[in-house]
């Protein structure tokens, strides 16, 4: 018991470097995903036919493929024509496959905010990219938080998949761990307690930022089962 | 003989196969109250909607100060700081507050500075009397305090004219009679104002003009004496006989 003690404290070290690589991948290709699905999102909605169906070829064709599949044949491709370290092929592959869900997400957040919110802001003499960026847009976002957080946290365990292109993240740490100390169920069993803490800070951050931007009083979709006040008339 | 401040011609719309407006003119003048009345679904919103350019029409021209806005590239969001729209949902901004939703459109469409904007919605909303509830947001308003904060952010926007939807239809009949006052005395300040609206009692008072609209067209239109004592058509004389049959139990109760 003492011996697998010992070589826990060993590990941790080099698991935790590999923790590092790993939140790194995961927030670069969520943070590269945010601009694609913003981008992809409001062209599908707001966009001309032109670039609306390029969105959604777009769309169909990622979410179609496993990420470990997309990840493979953006990595050969990229590298093919830039000279890119596989961390950065890595995560920009991620990053392009993250973007696909996320334009779903902020489609959906989008749509839910209603026409009539738009038309109001017409209405007031904005301007359609005014009523985006001041009307639109804020109440989405506050909307899109819970089916983001699912996808951040889908994003690192997602991260794990860069072990294929020999990214030294959390899990070909704990390869290398199980490996070398033969003892693959407290490697891997360790490598699993790391990413749920992450994850779990990851999930109750989020849920305190969706608490800070609420609007108050105002009953969302996902609030209604948990919350305990009577709605104001 | 003054030109009148809005002017349309022939305006129809359709979507699809459905024929929406067939062929619509009306010209409203300065400080005129105008109320276009009749059966739900027959254009009257479709009309409205296309006063402030908010929806094209297919055929037909409008006027407003004999600047033709329906022209192919005229600026339609100049024509709604001129021609102000209240909804029946309110339509509020949700996620600003009451003082916000006033003074954004002031600070983003007028490029008013941030100071001057908040002192403007301030005057505005103490004209409808809010100004206690300048903090709070649309979900904690009730529907006619929502709805007398829309007018207000019609208002700062200083139109020409104002366009009412519908604006008491989804009120509870109690707070109908705070959002009435408030258009009452709009037009006593001489606002020019063209209200869709079922409330008889407020065009027997206010309006200088009732239009009747049915299936697209405008059936017919007059004073309020001359359309509630003596309509001329058919159609009219129905329709308001069961309205007012219906608003004269709501008043006897």
């Amino acid at each position: 018991m003492s011996q697998n003690l010992l070589i826990l404290i060993n590990l941790i070290p080099l698991l935790l470097k590999g923790a590092v690589v790993s939140v790194e991948v995961a927030t670069s290709s969520l943070v590269i995903g945010l601009f694609i699905g913003l981008f992809v999102g409001l062209g599908r909605i707001y966009g001309s036919k032109v670039i609306s169906w390029f969105a959604i070829l777009y769309i169909t064709v990622i979410r179609a493929t496993p990420p470990i599949v997309s990840l493979f044949v953006l990595y050969f491709v990229i590298s093919r024509y830039v000279n890119l370290p596989p961390l950065l092929a890595g995560i920009l592959a991620l990053g392009i496959s993250s973007g696909a869900y996320q334009s779903e997400i902020m489609r959906s957040a989008i749509e839910s905010v209603g026409q009539s919110q738009m038309l109001a802001a017409r209405a007031v003499g904005m301007s359609r990219i005014q009523a985006i960026t001041n009307i639109i847009l804020p109440q989405a976002f506050r909307l899109a938080i819970p089916p983001w957080s699912n996808e951040a946290a889908q994003m690192l365990k997602n991260s794990s998949l860069v072990y294929a292109l020999s990214i030294p993240e959390i899990l070909r740490q704990a390869q290398y761990v199980s490996a070398t100390t033969l003892k693959p169920f407290l490697a891997f069993g360790a490598a699993a307690v790391i990413y749920f803490i992450l994850n779990f800070g990851i999930n109750r951050g989020l849920d305190s930022l969706e608490k800070k931007v609420k609007i108050p009083a105002q009953e969302s979709v996902y609030s209604i089962s948990k919350s305990r006040t009577s709605l104001v008339s | 003989m003054k030109a009148p401040i809005i002017k349309a011609e022939g305006i129809y719309k359709a979507y699809g196969e459905v024929e929406v407006l067939k062929g619509v003119s009306l010209n409203v003048n300065e400080s005129e109250v105008v109320v276009i009345i009749g059966p739900s679904g027959t254009g009257k919103s479709t009309l409205l909607r296309c006063l402030n350019l908010l929806i094209k029409p297919d055929r037909g021209r409008i006027w407003l100060n004999d600047i033709e806005i329906s022209a192919p590239y005229f600026n339609s969001n100049r024509v709604r700081e001129q021609v102000g729209m209240v909804f029946q949902d309110f339509n509020l901004f949700n996620h600003l507050t009451a003082l916000d939703n006033i003074s954004i459109a002031l600070r983003k469409v007028l490029h008013m500075k941030v100071a001057e904007a908040k002192e403007r919605s301030l005057q505005e909303l103490n004209n409808v009397n809010l100004l206690d509830k300048k903090d709070l947001y649309p979900s904690q308003l009730s529907g006619g305090q929502k709805q007398r904060v829309a007018i207000a952010r019609a208002l700062a926007l200083d139109p020409q004219v104002m366009l009412f939807d519908e604006p008491t239809s989804a009120l509870d009949p109690e707070l109908i009679g705070e959002v009435l006052e408030a258009m009452k005395t709009l037009a006593e300040k001489g606002m020019t104002m063209i209200v869709v609206t079922h409330e008889m009692g407020f065009a027997r008072e206010v309006a200088n003009r009732i239009i009747f609209m049915e299936h697209g067209n405008i059936v017919e239109e007059g004073s309020p004496n001359e359309m509630f004592l003596h309509p001329q058509i058919l159609r009219t004389r129905e329709f308001l006989w069961k309205i007012t049959e219906l608003y004269g139990k709501h008043e006897n109760k």
